[in-house]
């Protein structure tokens, strides 16, 4: 018995993989993905380290928190076009699976492309809120800050990365939709 | 450009037709339900407003990220990853086999025991349901305990992560709703182990009623020396649930911290059991991405949806259609129940939470409710939605883990009864609010 | 009507401060015989409150009633002006600055090249402070760790020797009771009073002698020069009586508050005396140096403000 729960387990917790619909842009999402997953890890320590300083020596710091939001924030942008690449969001398929594969085609190829079209109103309204986050009125560079007594220029950094993953995530569905028009990989 | 601004002939009673139609027929489609939410802002952003009325959803977006309480989400997430891979939980169980002892239904109750320290441990759901299915399921099936049981045990046992404190979902109600909290954890312990508690009940009725439910085990006599082996599997997981709660109860650290000083606690854990690689942290942490990239999107969905529709107007609508049911509190309670039920097999929580408390909340308050109070209410009501057909994650969860033959239509129907006594622990919070001391 | 608002706040639907801003909408619709019709927004209700710039600048919003704070980020020169940290000792000293100091001309000329124009200011009144401990003056915030909102108002405190924690407010009440923090900068004394946080503190400091937020009242620029000249004295107007009426309606439930704090007798009111409250204010002003030198802006904030509490004898010329 014991054997059958080491199976089970190895098997799920082996690391997934994007699938053959999101092409090589889908491995190089789910390879950078990594440096991500070590941006959560740094904010478990960064905060455990926040409250050794703050309960053990009296000095709590006030860059830990507003960076592990920071990087949170990073990683939970970056997770929607990392779930998109590995096809791992959550849906509802009752009525999708029982549709034929051609079927299931046409859906994929309308599903990708309604992604598609969204994704890129959402990249142009994007852009226009990082006009407003990285200039000043007149004109000059300048990031957003938060305001607070650090005032690092994470919103602005958050903003810009917001639009950088929007334009990814036309790009993934732009694979997407063509290669289930090819037939690429399994409708 | 004029064709855009006809969404507004509808009223807002239309309207808010159309987008609920709009969003069941779309999620039918077997599209993402972040993208489906999202698109459905969209166009009620276009159709209503027009393209000036598009980057609300992206600063939506940019601020629900932009969160110090949503930091909870991955540290949780992450914790139940390491455990997956380590042998934590699996020592867990084997202790609880000495605790369950050798009474009917023992490895269900045993089951049990594992899913209340896992959801003091931890505050989401997946992870637990998961584990479960891992580590108990199998066992059930080979001694040939009754399916419906087996699977309905994993299932409902693992989301009683989210009831039993700490709890993502009471976090995220403490958000939207202003309120404490450390009071909504306080309010929710009793009736969290309530609930566990009528599982129990259930399990035992039925095994003692029909034997062949649940066979006792071949009698393997453990020795005293071998029992104190197996319950030292205990003393890493409690250590570790008095690391999250001590700390949010000891003054040490804050909510959001305490769910970091959990991760910390289950790596300890891993280290002290030798188990500890870096491949075991990359790969929970991998994970992790992918899980709050799921998890956290259905969110920005859900509040670029509540952005769009605010700005149309909707709050109001709605609050006027709940409170114009009826005069008396209590119905007015129940309709909402009866719309979180409804939502609740369609929408994931953190849609749920981020859609109906800005409207919600305040009428709890102005009809004189404690907002605490209806914080428990409304997590009981979400472990329902864990459970319910056809959008139901703890029945996805299991089947991801379960034997092939398992069907996703076998996990709901051995839901039921589950489900049944969700909402049997939902009516009498509400008939006796003193469950949860306010 | 002619013209609609709908204006986003920085407060919640139930708190005191939006129950009254909805007053306001009222008081414009009266003074423009209904030619004006204004909708208040609780906060986050469209966008979070730190977003309300852009949104009333994009046209998504047509104005917010706002902690001119929040505005920081985009240049700190806005979180000089909403808190120079122990500056005002009272509404009025402020609502004057603003009317008759230039502070109003300025606020416009930060304001305008973002799309808002800025129509008046207003504030619930000077905060009160939040304490377990006993607080009598500046020394007894050596080590003191507490809540205090971002900027500004955490330097003061860093440089009065405490150590400022960053949290949101939904943890302050349970943070108190934990003892996670000692003290907290949050509200006044009547709302303080009234979210039970002196059932945890019960060594409140009244009147303050930190902070007394600007709120502004804004809206977008386009739409405020479509208005006929009538109409945007009339808003003004509104704004201008609106202040009054808030501060002295906060004063009135604070003092209430107090008289209720102390006839309990489980709650300590600390007063701080004269010397301890301008040392305090030294503390600040050396931060208020430091603050100007961090934008264009921060500086003609800082030189406005020093001129002006100069000639009006609430600071010494040094
Ligand atoms: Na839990
Ligand atoms: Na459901």
């Amino acid at each position: 018995m014991t054997d059958v729960i080491d199976e089970t387990l190895a098997s799920h917790n082996q690391t997934p993989e994007a699938v053959p619909e999101a092409g090589l842009f889908g491995k190089a999402v789910n390879a950078i993905g990594l440096l991500f997953a070590i941006g959560i890890l740094a904010s478990a320590g960064l905060l455990f380290y926040e409250v050794v300083m703050r309960y053990v020596f009296n000095a709590p710091t006030r860059w830990v928190h507003e960076t592990v939001v920071f990087l949170s924030a990073l990683a939970f942008v970056y997770g929607g076009l990392y779930a998109a690449a590995i096809d791992k969001h959550i849906r509802v398929v009752i009525f999708y699976d029982r549709l034929s594969a051609g079927m299931k085609r046409v859906f994929n190829i309308l599903i990708s492309l309604t992604c598609l079209i969204a994704s890129l109103f959402f990249a142009w309204a994007a852009w226009l809120s990082v006009k407003r986050a990285a200039w000043t009125p007149q004109g000059d560079f300048r990031l957003e800050t938060s305001g607070s007594a650090w005032n690092p220029p994470y919103p602005g950094l958050l903003k810009i990365f917001l639009l950088i993953i929007l334009v990814l995530l036309v790009v993934q569905f732009t694979i997407f939709t063509i290669n289930y028009l090819r037939r690429k990989g399994q409708a | 450009m004029d064709f855009l601004f006809d969404f507004q002939s509808l009223g807002i009673g239309g309207a808010t037709l159309a987008m609920f139609v709009m969003l069941m027929a779309l999620l039918l489609t077997g599209m993402p339900l972040a993208f489906v939410t999202l698109l459905v802002a969209l166009i009620f952003a276009l159709g209503w407003f027009g393209p000036m009325a598009v980057p609300l959803i992206t600063s939506r977006i940019f601020s629900f990220v932009n969160s110090f309480v949503f930091v909870s989400v991955p540290m949780f997430v992450l914790m139940a990853a390491i455990l997956d891979r380590s042998g934590i939980a699996r020592d867990l169980f084997d202790a609880m086999k000495v605790l369950a002892g050798r009474i009917r239904g023992g490895v269900a109750i045993q089951t049990l025991l594992v899913a209340v320290v896992l959801a003091a441990m931890s505050g989401i759901i997946g992870g637990e349901v998961i584990l479960l299915g891992l580590l108990a399921l199998p066992q059930m099936l080979r001694l040939g305990y009754d399916r419906n049981l087996a699977i309905g045990v994993c299932c409902a046992g693992g989301a009683l992560g989210t009831m039993v404190p700490p709890s993502i979902v009471l976090i995220i109600y403490g958000l939207t709703a202003n309120v404490s909290v450390g009071d909504l954890f306080s309010a929710a312990f009793l009736p969290g182990l309530m609930l566990a508690g009528f599982y129990a009940a259930y399990i035992l009725i039925r095994a003692y009623m029909n034997p062949a439910l649940a066979p006792i085990a071949e009698p393997e006599d453990i020795t005293r020396a071998e029992k104190l082996r197996l319950l030292k599997g205990l003393f890493l997981p409690i250590l570790v649930v008095i690391f999250v709660l001590g700390s949010i109860y000891g003054g040490i650290a804050s909510v959001t911290e305490a769910s970091a000083i959990g991760v910390i606690g289950v790596t300890l854990s891993t280290i002290i059991r030798g188990e500890f690689t870096v491949d075991l942290m990359i790969g929970a942490a991998k994970q992790t991405l992918r899980t709050v990239g799921m998890i956290v999107w259905i969110g920005i969905g859900a509040s670029a949806l509540v952005g769009v529709f605010n700005l149309m107007g909707g709050i109001n609508f709605v609050s006027n259609l709940i409170t114009g049911i009826s005069d008396n509190p209590t119905v007015v309670i129940l309709f909402m129940m009866a719309i979180l039920f409804v939502l609740g097999m369609f929408l994931d929580w953190v849609g749920i939470a981020l859609l109906c408390m800005p409207i919600f909340v305040p009428i709890v308050r102005d009809m004189g409710y404690d907002p605490v109070w209806f914080g428990v209410v409304f997590a009981m009501n979400m472990q329902v939605s864990f459970l319910s057909p056809p959008f139901g994650p703890a029945a996805f969860y299991l089947k991801s883990v379960a034997p092939p033959d398992i069907s996703l239509g076998d996990i709901f129907r051995s839901l039921l009864p589950f489900i049944g006594m969700q909402i049997l622990a939902v009516a009498l919070l509400i008939a006796f609010p003193g469950i949860t001391g306010h | 009507q002619e013209f609609t608002f709908r204006i986003q706040s920085s407060d919640p639907a139930g708190n005191t401060n939006f129950v009254l801003q909805k007053e306001w909408a009222e008081m414009v619709s009266e003074k423009t015989d209904g030619r004006v019709a204004v909708e208040m927004l609780p906060v986050e209700t469209i966008v979070a409150h730190s977003e309300t710039m852009d949104a009333v600048a994009a046209g998504i919003l047509d104005g917010h009633f706002t902690d001119t704070s929040y505005a920081s980020g985009k240049d700190p020169a806005f979180g000089l002006i909403a808190n120079p940290v122990g500056a005002w000792s009272s509404p009025d000293q402020m609502f004057d600055f603003m009317e008759n100091g230039g502070g109003k001309e300025l606020m416009n000329e930060m304001l305008e090249p973002y799309g808002l124009h800025f129509i008046g200011a207003t504030t619930p009144g000077l905060e009160a402070f939040v304490s377990k401990v006993p607080l009598d003056g500046v020394d007894d915030l050596k080590g003191l760790k507490l809540r205090a909102p971002e900027g500004m108002v955490q330097n003061v405190f860093a440089a009065a020797g405490a150590s400022p924690v960053n949290l949101p407010g939904s943890e302050v009440f349970t943070s108190l009771d934990k003892g996670v923090i000692d003290a907290a900068d949050y509200n006044t004394f009547s709302t303080n009073a009234a979210q039970g946080l002196h059932d945890v503190a019960k060594h409140p400091v009244y009147p303050g002698f930190h902070s007394m937020p600007l709120i502004e009242v804004s809206v977008n620029k386009a739409k405020w020069d479509s208005l006929p000249d009538d109409l945007k004295t009339a808003m003004e107007d509104s704004v201008r009586e609106f202040a009054t009426y808030q501060s002295e309606t906060v004063l009135k439930r604070d003092m209430e508050a107090v008289e209720e704090a102390k006839a309990g007798g489980e709650i300590t009111v600390h007063d701080w005396s004269d010397e301890d409250r301008a040392k305090f204010r030294a503390i600040a002003r050396s931060q208020w140096e430091k603050a100007a030198q961090a934008s264009e802006n921060s500086q003609k904030v800082y030189d406005l403000l020093t001129t002006y509490l100069v000639e009006n004898g609430l600071m010494a010329e040094d």
